[in-house]
This record gives C-alpha cells, sequence and structure tokens, in this order.
C-alpha cells in the first residue's frame, strides 16, 4: 500500500509543478501514465472518472483523487489531492509574494493595465472551450445566453439560478414539447 | 515602503477573517459548474464583498491560469493571499478544494447507478451551459472596464481568436502578448 501511495505521489506531484496553463494541461499525460505505463486503469476506466471529474463543480484535476480513490480508497484519494495541488500552490504563492507587495506602484499599475485585455480575451475563450468540449446544443447555448444575462443583470443567487435551470432541464426532459 | 505605497495598500488591511475567506471560497467550489469559477469569484470577492478591486483581481486571474496549478485553487490562493498572507492562501485554497472533492468522490460513487439514466447527463449539460453564462457575464463586466483605446482592442481580440479560435496553447501565447501589451500601456503615458 505505502508502495503505491508513493507511486501516486511521484506521479501526480512533478505534474502539479509543470502544469503551466492549468490543469487541462497535464490531463493526457495523467491519462498516459495510469493507463499506459501503471495499469492502474483501464482506457475505459479513465474515461468515465475524467467524465465525472468534468461534471464536478471545482477543478478537472481533481480527477487525481478518483484515482487515488480507485486506487487505495479514502487515503489513496486524500494522497492523490495533495499531491496534486501542494506543489503548484508553494510555486504560486511564492512567486505572488513579492506581487502582492507591490500593490499601489506605478510598475504595478502598468502590469495590471496590460494584463486586462488579454485576460478579457482569455475569459471569452475559456467559456468557448467549454461549450465546445461539452458539443452544446441550441438549448445549452439558450441556457448560457440567459445565465448570462441574470448574472450580468441581477444579483440572483447563484443557487437560485443554477437550481432553476435544473428544474427547467428535468421539466424539458420530461413534458416533450 | 512609503506613506503612498502603504495608502494605496491599505484595502488589505480590512483584517478579513479567515473563516470568512474559507466560507467564502466553500460557496464558490459548490457552485463552479462548467468552469464558472472565476466568475463566481468575481462577483463574490470585487462585486459583493469588495476584497479586491477589478483590476487586481483581473491581474491575479490571469496570473492564476498562466501559473503552474488548477485555475480555481490558483486564484483561490490569489485572494486568501492578498486578505491574509500565506495563511489566508491555505485557508482559500482548502474552501476550494475540499468541498469539490466530496462532491467529485460522491459522484464517482453514484456514477455507475446515475450513469444509466440520460437525464443525469441532459441535466449536468444543462448546468454547466449555466456555469459558462457566469463565466460570459464576467468577460462582459471586465470587458467594460478596459480602457477604451484601440490597442487595448487588438490585444484582447487576439487574445480570444488564438487561444478560443485557433486552440493554441494558452501559456506561450500570453508570455507573447502580455509583455507587449504592458509596454504599450506604460509608453502611452
Amino acid at each position: 500500500m505505502a508502495n503505491v501511495l508513493l507511486r501516486i505521489v511521484l506521479l501526480f506531484a512533478p505534474l502539479s509543478a509543470l502544469s503551466f496553463g492549468g490543469g487541462q494541461t497535464i490531463i493526457a499525460d495523467v491519462q498516459h501514465q495510469s493507463v499506459s505505463v501503471y495499469h492502474w486503469l483501464s482506457g475505459q476506466e479513465f474515461a468515465d472518472l475524467f467524465a465525472i471529474s468534468r461534471v464536478s463543480p471545482g477543478p478537472t484535476t481533481l480527477i487525481s483523487a478518483l484515482i487515488g480513490w480507485h486506487l487505495e480508497g479514502f487515503t489513496g484519494a486524500i494522497v492523490a489531492t495533495l499531491a496534486m495541488y501542494i506543489p503548484s500552490s508553494v510555486v504560486f504563492v511564492v512567486v505572488t509574494l513579492f506581487w502582492h507587495k507591490s500593490e499601489g506602484t506605478r510598475w504595478r499599475r502598468a502590469i495590471e493595465r496590460g494584463l486586462a485585455p488579454v485576460a478579457v480575451g482569455l475569459i471569452f475563450a475559456g467559456a468557448v472551450a467549454v461549450m465546445e468540449s461539452m458539443h452544446a446544443t441550441t438549448l445549452a447555448w439558450a441556457t448560457t445566453a440567459i445565465a448570462a444575462c441574470v448574472v450580468y443583470f441581477t444579483k440572483l443567487n447563484p443557487y437560485i439560478l443554477m437550481s432553476a435551470v435544473a428544474l427547467i432541464y428535468v421539466a424539458v426532459f420530461y413534458v416533450p414539447l | 515602503m512609503s506613506t503612498l505605497e502603504e495608502s494605496a495598500a491599505a484595502p488589505a488591511a480590512q483584517n478579513v477573517a479567515l473563516w470568512d475567506i474559507f466560507t467564502a471560497f466553500v460557496r464558490i467550489s459548490v457552485m463552479s459548474f462548467g468552469g464558472s469559477t472565476a466568475a463566481w469569484a468575481y462577483r463574490a470577492v470585487v462585486e459583493e464583498r469588495k476584497w479586491m478591486d477589478n483590476d487586481a483581481f483581473v491581474a491575479g486571474m490571469t496570473l492564476s491560469q498562466v501559473m503552474p496549478g488548477a485555475n480555481p485553487v490558483n486564484v483561490s490562493l490569489y485572494v486568501g493571499q492578498r486578505l491574509r498572507g500565506p495563511l489566508g492562501a491555505l485557508v482559500g485554497a482548502i474552501g476550494m478544494i475540499l468541498p469539490a472533492l466530496v462532491v467529485v468522490l460522491v459522484l464517482a460513487v453514484l456514477y455507475t447507478r446515475l450513469s444509466g439514466y440520460p437525464l443525469t447527463h441532459f441535466l449536468l449539460l444543462g448546468i454547466a451551459a449555466a456555469g459558462v453564462g457566469a463565466t460570459f457575464s464576467m468577460g462582459a463586466k471586465v470587458a467594460v472596464r478596459v480602457e477604451r483605446k484601440l490597442l487595448r482592442y487588438v490585444f484582447a481580440m487576439v487574445a480570444f481568436v488564438t487561444v478560443g479560435v485557433l486552440h493554441w496553447p494558452t501559456v506561450p501565447v500570453v508570455l507573447v502578448l502580455v509583455p507587449l501589451s504592458i509596454i504599450c500601456a506604460a509608453m502611452e503615458n
């Protein structure tokens, strides 16, 4: 067991520290290592776990927890989660330490002004990427458009929004139009 | 540090309780379907609690995307650290990861049973689509705050087209665009 836990750490910790650009950039590596190299899961099992991590809230890299769970139950899930997030988090906190101290300085203002337009492009790019990856239908695009307007123009509690969407989808599913 | 810098950084001294950071991110975590973490964090941190201004949050979001680590976790680290230093970062990240971890494990246990029903997939798709709506809303809010200058629009469009349409990887695109954008912003003064 300790051996497997160690291997879990050795798989996820280096990938964590190298996941420049976010979790999705290392999923292919995780798949290759866990399926082809270690034979921890079959291709189909990996696909199932990936589907679960995709539809869950939070980061997609929580697939690491699912793989850990698959191997060693609760302990495996915890160890994999820690291995996945501690290295990248330490790097992030150390690097941004200086950034936070510089608040209000002139060079920091220039950086913020330069970052803002690029951020806008990336926000919309990310939204489009999610819609593409889930093969959005007309209904899904309509949901997105309406939700966007609700969030933009109102202060409606997100839980109410999400619950309303769920109810409408259940209704649409059972009531043929 | 000069007095001017201290006064500019004053909002950080509002000493937000660690518990408030934790609960804020727990709430964000459980509704972050369809990659909408940053959108809900923007609403909670910038609009509702006013822990940070638009520009500081947006800059942190971009750092979160480029640096190693999952974007949602990095956003929670960024906000937590800005408010209460490394301890705040730790608390924010735990608030972000823990609920999502519980949900993903519960879903994994139920998955074999639930995946047999077509409704499951249909429903999750709808909720994810609503999450994307939150992201579009945040994108619009951040966009209207960008300075109205042609070059800003050009950089925003290039970032969107290269990453969103042409599917180029984010990191190299950002590493080229951001320095150019910053130089342009600095030279205008």
